[in-house]
């Protein structure tokens, strides 16, 4: 026996001496393997014999007899046997003298695909392959494997395997599967022969010696001379050796019994047998090319399409390579998402490594421990709790076998993290997991794979659903980073899909409603904005009386969605006109300075009319207003924009200046400004156009419309691209409100009485602003009032106003700044931020304000 | 197993345009390892086609050959045979097999392929085998015009060799086999 063949990791040969306590033996090989499951290791020291048992190709129960063993061996091999015979063809020979072939359809130069010489040259074709890859089947081990005993062996079961399973065929690797197989069959029939050695007399039967030396003596051979040997044998070996079977240790004791010829099925049933190492090399490489019975089946692995009943509908290997990503993904999320930032799929390098079981990666000799493991894992699927009707779609992990395979692939990840992490680019990335390093810690790598395949059985059987949603994400190939944790994933989905179906929906319908309203509001006249306006007053006013709140809560997501579209829709409306608003403060503001340099009349006469208007929308405004007010309370507390603080405090400011507590009395506040309306309405329609927004002026722009077309020409490009802006700001704040109405809603009725208090804060810091706005307003009145008898002051009116509205505008500035500090200390820090972003919006419109100012003052 | 196809004959494109299409998709590359042609192809085109057949081709000149650097006789050895390739139109009488014994003689061969008369013939003589796979189109001959187109397929393992016969008769191959084997005497002359 070549010494080289030897495997080092078998046990040493038992002293000459044996003694009944074997076990030392067994425990050596343990330590070396790191094997924990020892006790169910019937032939632990013949891995070969034990490879055979856990591949399934003996009865692994350990009851089983060594008969038992024999005749399963004698069967596989004549199963073998018969498949060589039936399939290896040689055309050239005839069968038999008595078949008279028909030579038009056999012969060499036939087109019939079922002639013999057809199947010959198939045959011959595949050989040609296998023999490609054979002729470089580890060439370090070239002693062994380059033989040509051992390469016609491994070519034949190959064939065989091709021929028998023509749906596979023949793939480059599978003779890297098959190679180990003989080559531990090989190594237990050295071992045997050593042991042989060792035991003569009890392996071989001195009536068979007898009967072949004497053999012309035929039948007459002398029954003393032998009985005189034995008893010689008997005495000479005495008590120095063994007497006989019993004697022996259990292992030796297999073996002898393993190899007796006299056994069941005679010499066929000798289990470790040199001669049919190749059938039984063939038994082994079928069964775990087909699984025997259990989901983990290398054959699968080199088939390109899904296997039958795969949920995935991906190729197996793709589908295991998913699965390791998967385990990974929950061993090692960082790792795992570097691999996913640098593109490395896991079939890259996951390919190379299932599809030989590791063995490009590992020497001969690791990987027999590493396959010892993994062989030793059941195959057999797990029994799960959810049975048939979900088969999850990672096959893989179904088993423990399958499982150690995955587990072991990530073990392997896991010890070139740090050098994977360090690359930045793909490519030295898979260099390096290409080319995995040889002098490793293989017992270390086991034990670690050990607890991975516990925690991916676990993890498999405990959470399904992630297991399908990760694997859709991949199929995909969207490979989100919103797979990284499985939980993480399924909970925040629902909602936003739920959101998703008619968010777009709603989005799209409130732009297209504005750009309506928009219209309307240009082209049309008074009454129908009204009713639109008041539409909406009862609306919200509908809404905040029914105190929404707590129903939509009870009333689950599909109502919760109605009453966000009808917070939109209210929203969209209270800001609908808030933009027209604007629009209309540019354009007035252009008007104005048109109209006061024009004629004072025409101004004159906007005032009268103003002030009618006014008078009569005012009826209304109050109701306008609380209107205003309770659906910013509803919404100004989940988002609170400032522009609704604003907007609200200027409402208030806008109904009455003198009181400030008007949400408190707002019937009264009607009635007051019922009854003296002129005085601030008259004043204010100049002051708040330049705050911007307010329901009054927007009603009293409105009817400026017809006067105002002209103007819409002069400055068409302000009037468009503010407003539009403003729009967007808006769809921004509609759009995080709807996302925050389900988390809101709960906080709100809570926290509604929080917008008025900061609101009515609002309002008292912002009294110092009443002032500078009379102010103004005084200005204003004052230059109308001028531009009745002088023209010529224009442009120092002009100025004025100008310098009125940077000064306006500073002082709103400043009590944003205000408000916001104190919203950080009241709020928590979601809205905040939030507060935050929309006063930024808001410092962004009053931007825009300070330009118009500039150019006017410019002008 | 090796499989060698013998031919000659052919004559294109003065007495025939082009191989039967019936034998033209029998004979497929990847089956056959040795092309023995005995000669007058006649242009290069057939020589380059029966390359793409085979790569190992061997011809010898035959009179309307119009390469004329193909040797007059060829031997090779394939596995434990020899082959002797001949035209025969040099051989007179044309087709006598005494005096085609004379040639496998003196050329030491087992099996002797000549061609000339555009007649199958296959005759066992003194522990080897003479041959004449015909025309394999079918030519004329100066001899006759009743040809078929015939060719020969030689299927030589080890001391044995089987002859496949393929004959287009009536636009239908036929295909006839002989058996031969070398005796150990013979093997042992060598």
């Amino acid at each position: 026996m070549p010494p080289a063949l030897m495997n080092p990791l078998m046990p040493p040969p038992p002293p000459p001496s044996v003694s009944v306590s074997a076990p030392p033996e067994l425990e050596g090989s343990d330590d070396v393997s790191g094997r924990s499951v020892t006790q169910k290791r019937r032939f632990g020291d013949l891995r070969g014999l034990q490879w055979r048992v856990d591949l399934g190709v003996l009865p692994s129960e350990s009851s089983t007899s060594i008969d038992d063993l024999r005749r399963v061996t004698a069967d596989c091999r004549r199963r073998y046997a018969n498949l060589r015979r039936r399939l290896l063809v040689e055309p050239h020979i005839p069968k038999d003298g008595s078949n008279s072939p028909d030579l038009t359809m056999d012969n060499p130069l036939s087109q019939n695909p079922d002639s013999t010489w057809s199947r010959f040259f198939r045959n011959a074709e595949l050989e040609r392959m296998v023999d490609q890859d054979l002729s470089r089947l580890y060439p370090e081990h070239g002693n062994y494997f380059q033989t040509p005993g051992c390469q016609g062996i491994l070519r034949r079961i190959l064939l065989l395997w091709c021929l028998r399973h023509p749906e596979c065929g023949y793939r480059q690797g599978m003779h890297e599967l098959l190679a180990p197989l003989l080559y531990v069959l090989q190594v237990d029939v050295e071992r045997l022969s050593e042991v042989r050695k060792l035991y003569e007399d009890i392996f071989t039967d001195k009536f068979d010696g007898l009967l072949y030396q004497e053999n012309d003596l035929s039948y007459s051979f002398d029954f003393r001379k032998s009985q005189d040997l034995l008893e010689d044998e008997i005495g000479s070996h005495g008590n120095a050796k063994v007497k006989s079977l019993d004697e022996l240790d259990p292992a030796l004791q297999t073996i002898v019994l393993l190899s007796d010829a006299y056994g069941a099925e005679g010499e066929l049933g000798i289990v470790l047998s040199e001669k049919f190492m190749e059938h039984d090399a063939y038994c082994m490489f079928d069964a775990l090319m087909s699984g025997v019975r259990g989901s983990v089946a290398m054959a699968d692995f080199f088939s390109s399409f899904p296997v039958a009943g795969s949920q995935t509908g991906l190729p197996p290997v793709i589908e295991a390579s998913t699965a390791l990503y998967h385990l990974l993904c929950l061993v090692d999320s960082s790792l795992y998402s570097h691999l996913l930032d640098l593109g490395v799929e896991p079939q890259y390098f996951s390919l190379r490594w299932l599809r030989v079981l590791f063995g490009r990666e590992f020497s001969l000799d690791n990987l027999l421990i590493i396959w010892d493991e993994i062989f030793a894992s059941d195959n057999s699927k797990v029994e799960k709790s959810v049975d048939d009707n979900i088969d999850w779609g990672l096959r893989i992990l179904h088993s423990p076998r399958g499982a150690f395979i995955a587990a072991m692939a990530v073990a392997m990840l896991l010890h070139l993290r740090s050098s994977l992490l360090a690359t930045e680019n793909p490519t030295t990335c898979l260099q390096r997991l290409l080319n995995f390093p040889e002098n490793i810690n293989i017992k270390k790598l086991l034990e670690k794979a050990k607890s991975l395949q516990a925690r991916a059985l676990s993890v498999d059987i405990s959470s399904p659903s992630p297991l399908i949603i990760g694997y859709h994400l991949q199929s995909k190939s969207v490979m989100t980073r919103s797979q990284t944790l499985p939980s993480e994933t399924v909970s925040p989905k629902t909602p936003v899909n739920l959101l998703t179906d008619s968010y777009w929906e709603e989005k799209w319908r409130v732009a297209h409603e504005a750009e309506e309203l928009k219209q309307d509001g240009i082209e049309q006249q008074i009454p129908t904005r009204k009713k639109g306006w008041t539409e909406k007053v009862k609306h919200t006013l509908r809404r905040a009386g029914s105190d929404p709140p707590p129903s939509r809560i009870k009333n689950g997501k599909k109502e919760s969605k109605v009453v966000r579209r009808n917070i939109l829709e209210a929203l969209h409306k209270a800001l609908g006109p808030e933009e027209e608003a604007e629009q209309m403060d540019c354009h007035e503001i252009l008007c104005k300075q048109e109209n006061i340099s024009e004629a004072a009349e025409g101004v004159q006469q906007n005032d009268n009319s103003k002030g009618d208007n006014s008078y009569s929308s005012d009826d209304r405004c109050p109701s306008g207003n609380t209107g205003i007010e309770e659906s910013s309370s509803v919404y100004s507390d989940s988002t609170s924009p400032p522009n609704e603080a604003n907007y609200h405090e200027i409402t208030s400011q806008g109904s009455s200046v003198a009181s400030n507590l008007y949400l408190d009395e707002c019937d009264e506040t009607a009635d007051t400004s019922l009854s003296d309306p002129p005085l601030p309405v008259s004043d204010h329609p100049e002051s708040i156009p330049e705050t911007s927004e307010s329901t009054d002026v927007d009603v009293d722009k409105s009817e400026n419309i017809p006067q105002m077309s002209g103007c819409n020409n002069n400055d068409p490009g302000n009037s468009a691209t503010h407003p539009k802006e403003k729009k967007q700001n808006k769809f921004q704040w509609f759009w995080k409100f709807g996302r925050n109405t389900v988390e809101g809603i709960s906080g709100k009725v809570g926290a509604a009485s929080e917008p008025t208090k900061s609101t009515s804060s609002c309002s008292n810091q912002s009294n110092s602003q009443p002032p500078v706005s009379s102010t103004t307003s005084e200005h204003f009145t004052s230059v109308s009032s001028k531009g009745d008898s002088v023209d010529q002051n224009v442009m120092g009116t002009l100025k004025n106003i100008g310098q009125s509205m940077l000064d306006h505008i500073q002082v709103i500035e400043s009590v944003f700044q205000q408000d916001r500090n104190q919203g950080v200390s009241v709020e928590n820090l979601s809205k905040n931020i939030l507060v935050g972003k929309g006063q930024v919006t808001a410092m962004a419109a009053l931007k825009e304000l300070r330009k118009i100012s500039n150019i006017l003052s410019e002008m | 197993m090796v499989l060698v196809l013998a031919l000659g004959d052919l004559h294109i494109p003065h007495r025939a345009p082009d191989l039967p299409a019936k034998f033209k998709s029998m004979l497929v590359p990847g089956k056959i390892q040795h092309i023995i042609c005995t000669g007058n192809l006649s242009i290069k085109e057939v020589h380059d086609y029966l390359k793409t057949l085979c790569p190992d081709l061997h011809i010898t000149r035959g009179e309307y050959d119009e390469d004329t650097r193909y040797p007059e006789t060829k031997t090779l050895t394939i596995g434990q045979f020899k082959l002797g390739l001949c035209h025969g139109h040099q051989v007179i009488p044309w087709g006598d097999l005494d005096s085609l014994a004379m040639l496998q003689r003196q050329l030491d061969v087992d099996i002797l392929v000549t061609g000339h008369t555009h007649q199958f013939t296959a005759y066992k003589h003194e522990g080897g085998v003479v041959i004449n796979p015909g025309s394999a189109t079918g030519a004329y001959s100066s001899i006759t015009y009743d040809v078929n187109p015939s060719f020969v397929l030689m299927d030589i393992d080890g001391l044995r060799v089987v002859v496949y016969v393929y004959e287009l008769i009536d636009g239908e191959v036929k295909v006839d086999k002989i058996d031969f084997k070398k005796t150990a005497s013979i093997h042992t002359a060598h």
